[in-house]
């Protein structure tokens, strides 16, 4: 081989490292990185608790701060470690990226609200305190996060899929009403595990509460919903099934409610 | 002495301490963590004081739980108007009591006291919670710590079983028909299990730490055999009347009555 080909060959090998290097950098993903949650209740977690959540969720935790009385869905009760949006399974305690999820992203249709005001050291503070209130993290721990696969792709066929399982095999309408507007005969008498009164979500509103991405959907019924009726059907459905499910759930989301008004 | 070294040449005091301070300081963290463990776990296994013996020589305690209050204080009824279907009618009452001799259905008694006695012995075959017409049979269970649960769905429509529990587990699953759900409770607690889907039904879970329990029958009566001669407290757990408690000897291979009454007032 001449010496001129071999050094366009090196040339050309060496560009493609570095492009593939570049395109690398570019594709990694900016958000998984790993949080830094203190192991220890800290001052600033205290007094960030204090100022900031306090008002609502009450100086130990309890759900019964001043401002809790005039607010449906009530602020979370923490004694009892029960955490709504988990990737962990049925009845398990949330991870503190968890937590951190809520606390950074809120929770839409309630009073909780997105606290990106707070630094990510603050929100970060906070996630002990919450932990020191309740027993149950001293006696257990948190499941392994749910394996989310590769999501299916949507289709008309996924979509009717998944009505036939909303409609016949786990009967979600009974609470979530047949449009999904949360009006099912059962959504009445729902009551939470605190004895608070508890609407089913409706689907029209398009802001669901763990997150609007496909994957949020998907975890929100794999996982179920501590401390709600909300169960998980993580026994139920085969992987795909719940991938149709989730597409039938969020075609039931109303766009043209907005522009009416 | 020491002191006085270190004083005058203060920076190999500083270095000194400094190099000492952060082993003492990991370790006491970790000496701390660990007697809080065990502190902890010893709080929630109250059955760490409990000492399995051979019991050659054991008295049994028989006896009824009565209800003395008026049947009329039954739970309202406020379907009593309404048209529903038959299936999200209340078939479970709160109060189940004999028209025979006022007996109470699914009162569970326990001792609370006892430091030693038979062994722990979890059953091999789980016992079983059933729904069956929207109703959980058995209403009440009483389970010995370390028991496992089955959970079946015998009808032929969704259910969910939701429970509330805060050292064990808790778990929310839906079921289809002849789904099984096998479920380990390892600390005394006591558990509610609800259907939100029949808000009507639930049922109890009792768990103990010692192997003396009984669930009354639908006379109201229960027996707890093997147990060690000496004196107990007995106590009796019921849903809607709360717990009574009595303190009862008992004597060496002999059957022991005992009456347990919820006054009017409850």
């Amino acid at each position: 081989m001449k010496p001129k080909v071999l050094l366009g060959k090196v040339g050309l090998w060496s560009a493609t490292a570095v492009a593939s290097a570049a395109v690398m950098l570019c594709i990694a993903p900016t958000t998984a990185r790993a949080l830094n949650v203190p192991t220890e209740v800290t001052e600033l977690g205290k007094n960030t608790y204090k100022k900031y959540c306090s008002p609502c969720h009450g100086e130990e935790g309890k759900g019964d701060g001043p401002l809790a009385r005039s607010m449906l869905p009530k602020p979370r009760d923490f004694t009892r470690g029960a955490y709504k949006f988990r990737t962990t399974p049925s009845g398990s305690l949330p991870t503190d990226e968890d937590i951190f999820r809520t606390i950074s992203y809120g929770v839409p249709n309630s009073t909780m609200i997105p606290w990106d005001i707070l630094t990510e050291e603050q929100r970060l503070s906070v996630i002990p305190v919450l932990k020191s209130f309740s027993e149950a993290f001293e006696v257990r721990k948190p499941d392994a996060p749910v394996d989310v696969g590769l999501e299916v792709r949507p289709t008309e066929r996924t979509i009717a899929e998944g009505k036939k399982i909303y409609e016949e095999k786990l009967e979600c309408w009974k609470c979530h009403g047949v449009e999904g507007r949360g009006d099912g005969p059962s959504a009445g008498e729902q009551e939470d595990d605190f004895g608070f009164p508890i609407k089913p979500f409706d689907f029209t509103t398009g802001k669901f509460k763990g997150g609007n991405s496909s994957r949020d959907v998907y975890l929100r019924f794999t996982t179920g919903l501590n401390g709600t009726p909300m169960p998980s059907f993580a026994k139920e459905l085969s992987d795909e099934q719940r991938w149709y499910l989730t597409h039938y759930v969020m075609s039931l989301v109303k766009p043209e409610d907005k522009e009416k008004k | 002495m020491i002191f006085v070294v270190f004083m005058r040449d203060y920076n190999l005091y500083t270095k000194f301490m400094i190099n000492l301070t952060k082993p003492i300081l990991i370790l006491s963290v970790i000496v701390g963590f660990l007697c809080g463990d065990t502190q902890s776990s010893k709080d929630i296994y109250a059955g760490d004081t409990y000492t399995e013996i051979e019991v050659a020589e054991g008295g049994t305690v028989v006896g009824n739980v009565k209800y003395g209050g008026e049947l009329a204080a039954l739970s309202l009824n406020l379907y009593a108007d309404m048209q529903v279907p038959d299936t999200s009618k209340p078939t479970s009452e709160k109060l189940i009591v004999s028209s025979i001799n006022n007996g109470l259905k699914n009162a569970v008694v326990s001792i609370t006291n006892i430091k030693q006695g038979k062994k722990k012995t979890v059953p091999l075959i789980h016992p079983l919670v059933d729904q069956q017409k929207n109703t959980f049979v058995p209403g009440t269970l009483p389970i010995l710590a370390g028991t496992t649960v089955d959970f079946l769905n015998g009808d032929e429509e969704l259910h969910n079983i939701h429970t509330r529990s805060t050292k064990n587990q808790p778990f929310n699953l839906g079921t289809t028909y002849k789904q099984r759900i096998s479920r380990t409770f390892e600390y005394p607690e006591v558990i509610k299990l609800t259907c939100d889907i029949h808000k009507k039904s639930y049922a109890w879970i009792i768990v103990l730490d010692n192997p003396y329990f009984d669930v009354t029958d639908r006379n109201g009566y229960f027996e707890i055999c093997d147990i060690p001669p000496g004196t107990y407290k007995f106590q009796v757990w019921h849903e809607e009347l709360g717990n009574l408690e009595k303190e009862v000897t008992v004597h060496p291979k002999e059957i022991t009555n005992i009456e347990f009454n919820y006054a009017q007032n409850w």
